[in-house]
């Protein structure tokens, strides 16, 4: 199973996610991208993502993703 | 339909729609500070359904559109309910790869929409080994905002495009986000920009007629390069079928990163 910065760094490997705090505000990520990371992220732990927490602040940084994907259920 | 007054109505129904939902749709991606600005200018109206979400952008001549639904089914089912499909001018977009797209584009059909354009995304990531800079290239000035919107309309596809609004020009204007090029003080071309940390996006580059060929564009692409160096990741939009535009990105260094956008227009627009 892939670590969340993994996942991160095969959707846009051009970024140092591990050296930012804020993805959105650091234009590291973008709604389009927040698409394609909560398929990604489903298919890597086996959860469903709610639409619901599909908000811009639950994909802000590494902890705030990996607080989203234990609530949903995935084992990290 | 009513009036929207704050984000804080837009996200309540957004939530809504997503409330239960098994395969959630939209295209509605709001960027907060725009959505409050079309709000302030009383420009978004919305329509509340069982399971979705509808809202209007007034733009020039035409609506904007925008839906969030529980799924697909929904969607097809709660939008042909809409009465406006049949009077308004209506414009939408789909955003994502060809698959996802195929999959929207029939519950959307039944209320008359068909494809308009098809507009792809490309990027491009890093600095060019070399840049140079034109001396002749700087920061629009509030004077020009009118200039800067009659060059844009003159250029550009309002239903495809996206053109900004006046108030949208002064703004980019000044927060300083739109170069332009003068020859003989008259307005010869503009490159309209927008920043956010480590990523930068393109929103309109165009040479007004009588200065083409004059190497221009290339002045004014060079500047934006050069202002941009801590920027990692470049993007814009370019109308798929236009090869000319797309072969001058390329030759700055852009390629498709496979999004495709594409723009779907009711009847009233293409019968």
């Amino acid at each position: 199973m892939k670590s969340v910065l993994e996942i991160l760094k095969e959707i846009r490997p051009e970024f140092d996610f591990a050296a930012s705090s804020d993805f959105i505000a650091d234009g590291m990520l973008d709604s389009f991208d927040m698409v394609t990371l909560v398929a990604a992220l489903d298919k890597n732990y086996g959860i469903s993502i709610p639409g619901t927490d599909i908000l811009p602040e639950n994909f802000q940084n590494l902890q705030t993703i990996e607080a989203l994907l234990r609530k949903t259920g995935a084992k990290l | 339909m009513s009036l929207i007054q704050t984000a804080g109505q837009v996200f309540d129904a957004v939530q809504k729609a997503k409330a239960g939902a098994t395969a959630y749709c939209t295209n509605f991606f709001p960027v907060e500070t725009k959505l409050k600005s079309w709000i302030d200018h009383g420009e978004m109206d919305m329509e509340l359904h069982d399971g979705a979400a509808f809202f209007f952008r007034k733009n020039r001549d035409f609506l904007h559109f925008y839906f969030c639904a529980a799924d697909a089914m929904t969607l097809q089912r709660e939008i042909t309910t809409l009465s406006r499909m049949k009077t308004e001018r209506i414009v939408t977009d789909l955003v994502g790869n060809e698959a996802a797209l195929n999959g929207l584009l029939p519950a959307l059909e039944p209320a008359g929409f068909r494809r308009y354009a098809r507009l792809q995304r490309m990027a491009r990531i890093g600095q060019p080994e070399s840049i140079t800079a034109d001396q002749q290239i700087g920061f629009a000035e509030a004077a020009d905002s009118q200039a800067l919107l009659g060059l844009l309309e003159k250029s550009f596809d309002h239903f495809g495009e996206q053109i900004p609004m006046l108030y949208e020009i002064e703004s980019a204007v000044e927060n300083r986000q739109i170069l332009v090029a003068r020859r003989d003080r008259a307005l010869a071309g503009l490159l309209f920009f927008e920043t956010q940390g480590l990523a930068s996006a393109v929103r309109f580059w165009t040479v007004a007629e009588p200065f083409r060929s004059l190497k221009i564009g290339s002045a004014l692409m060079h500047c934006y390069l050069k202002a941009h160096a801590a920027v990692r990741r470049f993007t814009l939009w370019v109308n798929a079928g236009n090869e000319n535009a797309i072969q001058k990105y390329r030759h700055y260094g852009y390629a498709p990163d496979g999004l495709l956008d594409h723009v779907l227009a009711n009847e009233m627009i293409h019968p």
